[in-house]
């Protein structure tokens, strides 16, 4: 902030040393007053001013700024005289419009240029059915977008300002008398705390507050789904909106959360089920799979049965390797194909993906550098670690098996069982917004378990998480919902 | 009572996760061949026994605490003063700590036995005892948690006896009651290790959110566990002839070696790794109730007394070499264990009720 003695004169001039700052002197036909007009021309909407105000300037009769202020055709036009709430709306794409040059007083009108791209569908949480747009880089049409689905008195927007230099623009949304008080309270005195100069993304303010920063664990979810965010703050939940980035945050959030495609909600429950169980199976799959193949090929061969060994023994025969460096050549082949498929432009991106996925891997088999079955397994743990629905979970699953092996090469299955335990401890001491992050199973809230490792039916739904604390926990009346209908009725 | 944060509290129906996983640990790989020793093909009436008796014990220290309003090292305290109850207090937290390291000797003991002869003791003690010291170090909810998840997941085991079901023959169990009655109490008797963990009550009741509800999920878990062990037990005696158990140290590990999947067989590795899980709750809770005595008796911080006492666990893990060592720190425990259960709580609550009577009077 500037001293407060900075006069508007010296703020001008500050901003004049940039040249695309303009001041400009006008004359009133009609009056013949002269008026000087400074704004930033590439913050500046020409058609608004063109078209609402300066017909007024230069043809309305006035002779004081607040004459001028009641005739334009905009809400947003006030006095000021304060030089960095001048400053602030100057760069923001306000006129000032002063009578004389040295006049500390102005008038500042708005014509804030808005450029925006349309919304499109989303990309990263595509889901086949269900609605199909997502949060674009405009807080206001982010803030429309929620808007839109939850037309209640009670949804509250709280505006925060973040980064000393970006003065990024932060909405908290929550429902009132829905969310828990407390935990708008721990969202709000956490983003006051944040302590950065250029927020550029949500993902800046999620490394920034969460609970434990050094966590591989994301400890808020982002979601570009208007959608799914206004049925979390349905649930209780608190959103945090950036303008500037087209994705939400939510809190407190839970491990299960980041397994749950919002897609789920869409389909009939069983479904749903089952597909959320297929997600948590391949992420145990895609984090165990290759540890237990150095486990068992290192120490316990005695594990597979006489048939399956000689398959695996035919397969790995030729391969000079041990198991350990056989599979972190393959693991870090497919981290390199996926690192470069997602620097390069899509078309580039696919050719790599064919030339390295298919080419690499059978030349390498072909080689007898790798064994077949370890490059199918390989293979099944990548794919698997991308039906994690949310993208920064995937990255941490496809991480965290790099500890998983060294442990698996040190104690074979012992050391995979005590990676394992290292992680339960690391989530059971994890928190979102200071709640469990492992809830609803742990603290065991059973009542929960409806809408976690499965999904029931939205006529079970009638209450919302009791680990959300909310004020209100029932969403409508279960009992009604469930109609008993006899036979032949 | 009060002195414990509501923040670090845990619900009174988490002493049933708590004491269950406290209950199973290391002597469920085998104690059948101690009991089965002297009971023979009766030893399931011993575990049944020993179970009711644990329900006795327990309704006595909760009968204990509800005197000293939660507190047990105030009652040492006021039973016999300050300075030897705070002796009595401190040679519990002995107690508890030996409990850590007899667990988890044992099973460092098992892994070199059953999977890797030349592991290190030192290695795996080490490791173990510093991820105990990451579980703990977050405190007791955290510890709860480990107690929690680590009775959830192993518990799939439990499926794996069936394949235990098509070798058994259930005829090896009659005549019912063919040992005479003194031999089916001292086998009853060596069950007290494979049953402790109960005792930790004691010590974690403040931290339940309303701990005089927590007495039903006490005796529920309790009660749990009696019915799984006399469940296993009778697997086992069923499984093996007499002289063949006798045979056994770890009868449950040789039952796992039955189990055939088509994409696997020899199942004990996977059960040995997955052992991991049970003992973890044992030797964390051991040590955090260790360390919470010495904080409240001594004028140390929890976190020094728990790092003393991992420090202890670690040295008392490199002293004992070989099975005899581990045979006999078991033995001691058993012993210690049986004596501080079924005679030193009685004679508590004799003393208390004395007491009470005394003050009544005057």
């Amino acid at each position: 902030m500037a001293a407060p003695s900075e006069s508007v004169w010296s703020m001008l001039q500050t901003l004049g040393c940039s040249l695309d700052f303009q001041t400009k002197v006008y004359r009133n036909q009609t009056s013949g007053q002269r008026i000087w007009v400074s704004y930033i021309e590439p913050m500046i909407d020409i058609e608004i001013a063109v078209k609402n105000i300066f017909p007024y300037l230069l043809h309305y009769h006035f002779s004081t700024l607040q004459d001028l202020c009641g005739a334009l055709p905009l809400d947003e036009a006030y006095l000021s005289s304060d030089p960095n709430d001048m400053k602030q709306k100057l760069l923001e794409g306000y006129l000032l419009i002063r009578l004389n040059e040295t006049d500390e007083t102005g008038l500042l009108v708005k014509a804030q240029k808005t450029l925006e791209r349309t919304l499109t569908i989303p990309e990263v949480e595509f889901s086949v059915v269900g609605p199909k747009e997502s949060f674009i880089e405009s807080l206001e049409t982010n803030l429309y977008l929620l808007r839109k689905r939850i037309p209640s008195d009670h949804l509250t927007v709280n505006m925060f300002r973040v980064g000393t230099l970006s003065k990024t623009k932060l909405a908290v949304v929550y429902i009132d008398g829905i969310a828990d008080p407390e935990n708008v309270q721990t969202v709000s005195q956490r983003i006051q705390a944040v302590e950065f100069d250029e927020v550029i993304d949500s993902s800046y303010i999620v490394q920034l507050i969460s609970d434990n920063r050094h966590s591989l664990f994301p400890q808020l979810l982002d979601t570009e789904r208007p959608d799914r965010v206004a049925a979390v703050l349905a649930e209780g939940k608190v959103a945090i909106l950036v303008d500037g980035s087209p994705h939400a945050l939510i809190g407190p959030t839970t491990l299960v959360e980041f397994f749950s495609s919002f897609e789920d909600y869409f389909l009939n429950w069983i479904i749903a089920s089952f597909f959320r169980l297929i997600r948590l199976f391949s992420v145990a799959f895609s984090i165990l799979i290759t540890p237990i193949y150095v486990a068992t090929l290192n120490y316990h061969y005695e594990l597979i049965p006489k048939d399956l060994l000689g398959t695996l023994i035919t397969s790995r025969k030729e391969i000079p390797f041990p198991p350990i460096v056989e599979v972190l050549f393959l693991e870090l082949t497919i981290e390199l194909l996926r690192e470069a498929g997602a620097r390069l432009p899509t078309k580039v991106g696919q050719t790599i993906g064919i030339v390295g996925g298919i080419v690499i891997g059978t030349a390498s088999v072909e080689a007898g550098l790798t064994s077949n079955v370890l490059l199918i397994l390989v293979a099944l743990a990548a794919l698997a670690s991308f039906t994690t629905p949310v993208y920064k979970m995937g990255n941490t699953i496809r991480l965290m098996r790099f500890p998983f092996l060294l442990f698996a090469e040190m104690w074979g299955l012992l050391g995979v069982a005590f990676c394992f335990c290292i992680v339960m401890t690391h989530l059971l001491s994890l928190t979102s917004l200071g709640r469990p992050f492992l809830a609803p199973l742990y603290p065991p809230r059973w009542k929960d378990w409806k809408d976690a490792l499965i999904r029931l039916p939205f006529t079970s739904q009638a209450k919302r998480p009791s680990s959300l604390r909310t004020p209100q926990p029932i969403r409508f009346d279960g009992k009604k919902a469930k109609e008993k209908r006899d036979i032949d009725e | 009572m009060a002195s414990v944060a509501e923040r670090s509290q845990v619900s009174a129906f988490m002493a049933f996760f708590i004491i269950m996983s406290m209950q199973i640990g290391i002597g469920v790989l085998g104690f059948q061949r101690i009991i089965s020793k002297t009971a023979g093909h009766d030893a399931w009436i011993s575990v049944l026994l020993a179970g009711a008796a644990g329900h006795l014990v327990l309704a006595l220290m909760y009968w204990l605490l509800q005197q000293a309003d939660g507190d047990f090292i105030l009652l040492h305290q006021q039973l016999f003063g300050r300075w030897l109850g705070n002796v009595l207090s401190l040679a519990m937290a002995a107690y508890f700590a030996s409990m850590s390291l007899v667990v988890l000797r044992t099973y460092i003991e098992v892994i070199q036995v059953w999977m890797f002869p030349d592991l290190r003791t030192w290695e795996f003690s080490l490791a173990f005892l510093l991820l105990c010291l990451y579980i703990t170090l977050g405190g007791f909810r955290i510890v709860v948690g480990i107690c929690f998840f680590c009775l959830i997941i192993p518990s799939y085991l439990l499926f794996t006896f069936w394949f235990v079901f098509d070798y058994t023959d259930f005829y090896r169990l009659l005549p019912i009651l063919d040992h005479p009655l003194s031999n089916i109490v001292k086998a009853a008797k060596e069950m007290t290790l494979t049953m402790l963990g109960y005792e930790t009550v004691l010590f974690f009741y403040p931290f339940l959110k309303s701990g005089k509800q927590s007495a039903k999920w006490a005796h529920a878990a309790l009660l749990t566990t009696t019915l799984f062990y006399t469940l296993l037990t009778v697997l086992t005696l069923a499984y093996f002839s007499e002289k063949q158990l006798q045979r056994q140290i770890w009868a449950t590990l040789t039952m796992w070696k039955m189990v055939e999947m088509p994409f696997i067989e020899r199942f004990e590795y996977i059960g040995i790794a997955n052992w991991l899980f049970v003992i973890l709750p044992n030797v964390c809770l051991g040590l955090w109730c260790s360390s919470r005595i010495c904080k409240k008796v001594l004028p140390v911080r929890q976190k020094t007394a728990l790092f003393l006492v991992a420090i202890g666990c670690f040295l008392g893990t490199l002293a004992i070499h070989d099975r005899t060592g581990v045979n006999m720190i078991n033995s001691i425990l058993n012993r210690i264990g049986f004596y501080f259960l079924y005679v030193w709580l009685p004679c508590l609550a004799a003393f208390t009720y004395i007491r009470m009577k005394v003050r009544g009077k005057l």
